[in-house]
């Protein structure tokens, strides 16, 4: 797994490339809370490098869901390819948080 | 490419990550669809994470050597694979605790996602303890009529 990190102002866009499962959701939760502990309030991943998912890596995504509403702003998903999508469907994380096409589109969500 | 394969899966953090590995390559050596794969892969991830976590919680009283396998087959209509550990008993398809999806990020909880996710996407799931292991086998269809090809 590889996350880069990109920032404008208090929102952050984190492109997550490769697998998250129980091998490596701790570092994962590493890595967006620093980027949250950087004062991001507004937090898009971008899910297009993400080639799986596991419930491990749904855990780190809900706390850090929780962290950003807590600060006021949110968290978004874009460029999820579909099968990782359909497991966001099924364990109801489309509920929780937004989904867009592009990272463009979710920072812009933040925006207004 | 053997139509079945036998794997030791070991008791550590990545243990599963190891087994899914080689799971992927049995898969795609059968030439087995992607949609398929990726669902069969994550119901089986969720089953050993949740041996490797908690099958031995009580290993100290344990008097046999702690195992976790993974049997692997292919037929020609299923892709079937049975899960087997030696620790407490322990049924997930009836006692993991059944994760409420409508309540808000705050309220949510995400114990018994990983269960939910695997009942979702394996279409035969089953549980017997046996010999004093906990085994589950789940069976997949395969074929052109399999509506989860990709």
């Amino acid at each position: 797994m590889k996350v880069e990190t990109s920032y404008a102002g208090s929102i952050a866009v984190a492109e997550v490339h490769g697998r998250i499962d129980s091998a490596n959701a701790k570092e994962f939760d590493e890595e967006l809370s620093a980027i949250i502990g950087k004062g991001v309030s507004s937090l898009v991943i971008d899910c297009g490098g993400l080639s799986y998912i596991s419930s491990a890596g749904l855990r780190v995504l809900l706390i850090a869901i929780r962290r950003t509403n807590e600060g006021g702003g949110g968290l978004a998903l874009c460029a999820v390819p579909d099968h990782v999508r359909e497991v966001l469907e099924v364990s109801g994380f489309v509920r929780l948080t937004k989904v867009f096409a592009t990272a463009d589109e979710a920072k812009e969500s933040f925006a207004q | 490419m053997e139509d079945r394969l036998d794997i030791e899966v070991g008791l550590h953090r990545d243990a599963p990550r190891k087994a899914m590995e080689r799971f992927e390559q049995f898969a795609l050596g059968h030439n087995l669809p992607m949609g398929l794969i990726f669902k069969f892969q994550l119901a089986l991830d969720e089953l050993l994470t949740n041996a490797v976590s908690y099958a031995f919680e009580d290993a100290e009283d344990a008097e046999v050597e702690p195992s976790i396998s993974l049997a692997l087959a292919v037929t020609d209509s299923t892709l079937e694979a049975t899960v087997e550990d030696n620790g407490r008993p322990f049924n997930p398809l009836r006692d993991a605790p059944v994760p409420d999806l409508s309540l808000s990020a705050e309220d949510r909880r995400v114990g018994g996602l990983g269960i939910h996710l695997t009942k979702a996407f394996v279409q035969t799931l089953s549980y017997e303890r046996v010999d004093g292991r906990n085994r589950l086998n789940l069976v997949q269809p395969i074929g052109a009529h399999s509506e989860e090809q990709r």
